[in-house]
Parts: C-alpha cells; structure tokens; sequence
C-alpha cells in the first residue's frame, strides 16, 4: 500500500482537510432569504452605475483613498526603515549597546504590529472621534511595526565578516552603521516597500468600511443600501487605483547611482519626516485630545466580562486563524493544478485579483445573504482573500519558473497535472509554505476584521466593548488579541526558519 | 629605545571549547616586515583579529604603542589596516566605493553618505586603485561582477588607501598571478624600508603561505594549534623550523 509521505509538497496540500468541519458547518447553516440578493450583487458587476454624479464621487472617494493611502505608506515606511534599524542586531553591535535593549524594542514593535490597524482605527475612532486624521494614524501605527520587521529581517542578512571589516576601518560609527545597512534598505524598500502602497491602499479602504472616508465608505453605504451597481463602480474603480498604482511603480526604476534623483529622494525623506513629526505634534495637542473618552475610565471601568466567554472567543479566534490559514495555503495550489490549462489559469487569476480586490467585510456580508454568521464563514472569506494574495504569489514564481522539467516530463507521457505537481510546485512548495507563514501573521491579525463583521471571535467583543466604552473589556481583548499575535508569530518564526 | 608598535602579552583565545590561540606573546617593533607562517587552521586570521582589535582576547592583554587598546580612541585604533583573506567588500557597492570605505576614518558622517549616493570625490581612490594596476573600465563596477584577482587588488587598495602605520594582511597574493604579486608585495612593504612617503605603512605582519616570498622579510613567526613554535629572523630560518609547523 502506498504511504503518504510527508515533504514540501504534501505539506502544501495537506491543510485543505479544513475543509471538512468547514463545509459541515456552512451546510448545516445555509440559508435561502438571500440568493436573489446575490444573484444581483454577481449581475451587477457587469453593469456598474455610471453617470456624471457618481464619477464626481469616484474622483472625490479615490483622491480621499490615495491621501490617506499615500501619505500613510509613506510615513510607514520611513519610519518603518528607523524602526528596523534600531531594531536589528547591527545597530547594537556597532554601537556596542546592552542586547537587552535590542529585546525591549523588538518585543514593543511585535505588540504594535499584533493589531490590526482597523483595531487601531476603531479604537482611536471611540477616543477622538470620526476624523481624517485618523485612517493615517491607524494605518501608521501597525504599518512602522510591520515594515520594521521586514527591514531589520533583511538587516540581519548582514554579513557578520563584512560588519567586523567596516568596523575594523574605525571610521565613526554612524558612518560604518550606514555603510553597512546602506544596500539591504534600498533592497528592501525596492522589493517590499513598494507592495506596502498597494496594502496601504487597502486597508485605507477597509478603514473606510469603517467610516474614516474615502472609497470604503461609499462601498460600505452602497451595500448598506444594497445599491450594488454603484458598490461595483467604487469596486472597479478602486481595481484601476491598485493596477495603476502598480504599473507607476513597476516603471519607476531606482536608480541610486543618478545623482540627482537620489537627493530628489533624499529631500523627500528629510521632508517627510519633519511634516510627519509637525503633523503628529498638531495632532496630540490639537483640540483632538479633549475629545477623549476619559482614560481613567480604562482602570474603573466595572465589567460583567465573563472568563468562560472570553475564552471561548479567545478560542473562537484561534480556530478561525487555522482555519483561513489552511485554505489560504492549499486553495491556490489546489484549484491551479487541477485547472491547468490556459484558459482556466486567465480565470483563477481574475478569480483571484476580485477576492483581493474586494475588501473582506463585503466578501463577508455577500455571503451572509445566504449562510448564518458562524467561525466557518468568517474563515473562509479570510482564507479565500488571502488565497487571493497567495495565488498571486504562487502564479508569479511559477510563471518564472525553469519549464525544462515540466515539459520533460509531458514528453515522456506523464498526466499534465501530475508534471506539473512534480515538475513545477515540488520545486515551488518549499519557498510557498515559508510565505504561506508569513501570510498567516497577517491572517491572525486580520480575523479582528471578520470578527467584528461576522460576529465571531475577540473582533465581535471588541466591537461590542467599545461600543459601550467599556474599557477594561478592550483592554482585555487587546491584550488577548497581542498574546494570540505574539504567540503565532513565534510559531511561524521557527516555522519560517526551518524552511529557509 | 622601545620602539614596539604591537604587543600581545600572554594571549589566549576560546571559542567554545577549542583553544586557538594558546599564551601567545609577541612584540612588534616599529618598520619590522614580519611574515606569518603556519599551516591551515593553526590560527594565523585568529592571531591577526585579536592584532586589530576585531576579536577580544579571552586572556592577556593587547597593547598599541604601549596603551592597552581598550583604551584606545578611534583615531587610534585606524592607524591599524587590515587585508582580510575572505577580503571583506562590500558586494553591492562599485569598486570606487569600497576603496572610499578605507577613508571612512579621516572624515565625517556626510562623507559616507556622500559615497553611498555615489556624488564624493573618487580622485584619491582611483589613485590606490591606479597603483594595483586596476584599470579604469572596472572603478564603478560593483564587486559581484569582478573576477577574484581584481576583488583581491580592490582590497588592497582600500587598505593601502588609509594610509596607516601598521599593516595586517592575511594571505594578500592569494588569486594574483606572479608579475602582480611582485608588484603589490612592492606596494605592501617597499615603503615600510625606504620610507619614501610618510603616511605609508611602516610596519607589516602578513601571513603567508608561500615560502619563495619570505626573502622580503625581516623576521619569520611560525604558529601551530595555536603557539608560536619560532620567532626568528629570516636569515635564521632553517628547514627543521618549517618541519615543526607544517
């Protein structure tokens, strides 16, 4: 009898055994009040709303979106660089500083990034109230942290030989820190910072859901009103912002020996970086801050929060993670090799770039109109976004992929789906599930978002605390939401390490 | 007079359970061409790290023109150059920039930043760069794209161009071929004996594997597991001395 053998690529298709309880759960709670209303929401999108009022909106919502977006992706990752320098090893070894330090700002840095930046919006929202201000203050806030630790990651590729010859040179310090750390940020800004506009662009967007403003909200009051021909305006409009925004920058070459682009780039770092302290400094001592829902409520707050239901939703939270992050893994490669052929992958693609497209929450109310809210709905519209996001990233290293295996293999008579599973995933699976743990960092975050829509989880208590501003309750939850964060990152850590 | 520029009194170095280097003491006097002798492995780099201060001895003391170098300031420190053997550029920066590196020392935080955007002054680079026969066509080449033998000079000239009064080099002609090793071992240590310009390096400890190089040295050092097993001059050196180390 043949015996499953566990490696890298059964490994990537193995996690789709969620799909079990998954699909009993949905079954047992489908509904039929709403497939008329679905059925309008897919024909919609072939004949979106279009006429002279609406296109004034569009450009007033998309230029809202690109302020907010823009501006954020832009403190985000400036600060974000800072913070990952002064959270690498480099920094400490140069400057021959306690590693204890190292340690604190690094575990500060993963408690920021733990929440999720619709938690942040929400949370600054109760305090200060519906403000512009805010979508980039909550974008800003998880996005440094996030951006941090893919710079510092990429700092510590730093060759220790390289570190001990520069510093042997005995120049000052802050010239040898910044000989040595010089070329992985460029390199990092030019192959992640750049993807970080287009996140930013969608959680600008999914902040919107939430009321801060721009296309979000449109989309958010359109399906309120279950005007779905104009939701699929602001949807495809929004698809045109995130292709173009991509093709800008796929354009633009950084080209750091060009004289004088580098001090065009340069003044825009030093001048961002002093509007983004004056505007933060406007910001807190701005009438804002009275705004306040009294702090000292957070301590004296009294709270009929029951232990057994927190961990219930505690737990709620961790299946839900598991759940969209199985998906996210072995849909993409899952639905790829059995579709393989040209014209099905045009479809996946497309298929793909809507789940990506349309922010969460929607993806979520649409299926709402015929299943009950329950852990299995709100994982799989997590896992089918991000199976979107995984997709992409599977399609693309396969597309450049070395082809000489695959087409041996065909030539010798082997199935298409079988040389394509052992000519091209096997040599993929590995650099696949590496990503795919990195992925489900995001994933746990974002189950704050589905859990305040889909009443499910520590997003659905966190909703209802702040609500009725009980304090000590957020605390709570965030503090949960943190331990969930900090714990699954370590996991996907080690995972991560064993697989690069 | 003492005129000794290095001291190592009683040195010995752990890492993890092995001992490298085992209560080692020398004493480098100022203008000595030392050569480095000892096979693969028998703590050669080790000794040449804990010279420049890059690793920390676990006991003894290292002491530069009588000062602890604890002790030392950076300007101290940098007149101490080192040719490393795994070289040690930068592989992302053009040949030009890693030989600027070398100046880092003598100038400001606004220099490197100047090197990194590509906008300082290469002259006095070019010139090191010029003296180790690297031609032109390779200066703004990035390191990756060099053949061994030019990475080898690159490392040199960033050496070279610090200007300093001590000169570390391990293995320095490895991937030359013998007309340039003639050369750079000219340029490493002919200004030590004529003293013909005054920032040159004035005193040099190179390991070697190569015996036909010996005959450019004062004194020959012979290191196994980590002792020094003979420290003579070289018209000293006799075949049973190489027996013991090799």
């Amino acid at each position: 009898m043949n015996k499953l053998k566990l490696n890298y690529t059964s490994l990537s298709f193995l996690p789709i055994l969620v799909c079990i309880p998954l699909g009993y759960q949905l079954i047992n709670n489908i509904h039929f009040g709403g497939f008329k209303l679905f059925q309008e929401f897919l024909i919609s999108s072939f004949n979106p709303k279009i006429d002279n009022e609406i296109i004034i909106t569009v450009i007033k919502r998309l230029n809202e979106t690109i302020l907010i977006g823009f501006f954020s992706w832009l403190v985000s990752i400036i600060f974000g660089a800072f913070f990952g320098i002064i959270s690498s090893n480099i920094f400490y070894k140069i400057f021959n500083i306690p590693n204890f330090f190292y340690r604190i700002v690094r575990f500060f840095l993963t408690i920021i990034r733990s929440i999720h930046e619709v938690v942040w919006g929400i949370l600054l929202m109760q305090i200060y109230g519906i403000n512009f201000s805010i979508g980039i203050i909550a974008i800003c806030i998880p996005y440094i942290a996030v951006n941090s630790k893919v710079f510092a990651e990429q700092l510590e590729t730093i060759d220790y030989k390289n570190f001990e010859s520069i510093n042997q040179i005995n120049g000052p310090k802050f010239s040898s820190l910044l000989t040595l750390i010089w070329n992985p940020i460029i390199y990092t800004f030019k192959n992640f910072g750049l993807y970080r506009l287009e996140c930013s662009i969608r959680s600008t967007v999914i902040l919107g859901l939430f009321g801060i403003g721009g296309i979000g909200t449109s989309i958010f009051l359109s399906f309120q009103t279950l005007n779905f021909r104009e939701l699929w305006t602001y949807l495809w409009s929004l698809a045109i912002l995130i292709i173009l925004s991509g093709l800008i920058f796929k354009k633009i070459k950084f080209n750091t020996t060009n004289k004088i682009l580098s001090i065009f780039f340069i003044s825009i770092f030093f001048i961002t970086i002093l509007f983004s302290f004056l505007y933060f400094l406007y910001f807190i001592f701005n009438n804002n801050f009275e705004n306040f829902n009294s702090a000292s409520s957070l301590f004296k707050s009294s709270s009929d929060f029951r232990l057994f239901d927190f961990l219930k939703l505690t737990l709620e939270t961790i299946i839900l993670s598991l759940l969209s992050t199985g998906i996210a893994i072995s849909l993409p490669p899952l639905v790829i090799g059995i579709f393989n052929n040209n014209t099905s992958k045009i479809f996946i693609k497309i298929f793909a770039f809507l789940l990506r497209l349309i922010p969460t929450p929607v993806i979520l109310l649409t299926l709402l109109t015929f299943n009950n809210p329950s852990v299995s709905l709100a994982a799989l519209t997590l896992g089918l976004h991000n199976a979107g996001i995984t997709s992409k990233l599977l399609f693309t290293n396969l597309d450049s992929q070395d082809k000489r295996n695959y087409i041996a293999m065909k030539s010798l008579g082997i199935s298409k789906k079988t040389s394509w599973l052992l000519g091209l995933f096997s040599h993929q699976a590995k650099s696949y599930l590496a990503y795919c743990a990195y992925r489900s960092d995001i994933i746990i975050r974002e189950t704050a978002i589905v859990g305040v829509i889909g009443s499910v989880g520590l997003g659905w208590q966190l909703q209802e605390s702040l609500s009725s501003f009980a304090w000590q309750e957020v605390t709570l939850v965030l503090i949960a939401y943190s331990c969930i964060a900090i714990v699954g990152e370590l996991i996907n850590g080690k995972i991560k390490n064993s697989l690069t | 007079m003492n005129n000794t520029v290095l001291e190592l009194e009683n040195i010995s170095y752990k890492y993890k359970n092995d001992l490298i280097l085992n209560k080692i003491n020398l004493k480098i006097n100022s203008g000595e061409k030392i050569a480095l002798l000892g096979k693969s492995g028998s703590g050669k780099t080790t000794l040449i790290s804990v010279l420049n201060g890059t690793i920390k001895p676990t006991q003894g003391e290292v002491k530069l023109f009588n000062q602890s170098f604890e002790e030392l300031d950076r300007k101290q420190k940098s007149k101490i150059t080192t040719i490393w053997q795994d070289l040690r550029l930068i592989e992302d920066l053009s040949a030009e920039q890693n030989v600027n590196c070398g100046l880092l020392a003598e100038n400001n935080f606004y220099f490197a930043f100047k090197n990194l955007l590509n906008i300082s002054s290469f002259k006095k680079a070019h010139k090191y760069m010029k003296l180790c026969r690297l031609h032109n066509s390779i200066y703004d080449k990035k390191i990756r794209k060099l053949s061994g033998g030019q990475k080898q000079r690159v490392a040199i000239a960033r050496s070279l161009i610090q200007e300093s009064n001590i000169l570390l080099a391990d293995e320095p002609f490895n991937n030359l071929d013998p007309k340039l090793i003639t050369t750079i071992k000219n340029l490493l240590l002919e200004n030590v004996d004529k003293n013909k310009t005054k920032k040159s390096p004035k005193t040099a400890l190179v390991a070697l594997h190569r015996l036909d190089l010996l005959n450019d040295f004062d004194k020959v050092i012979g290191i196994r597991d980590g002792k020094i097993f003979f420290n003579l001059k070289r018209n000293n050196l006799k075949k049973i001395h190489l027996e013991k180390i090799y």
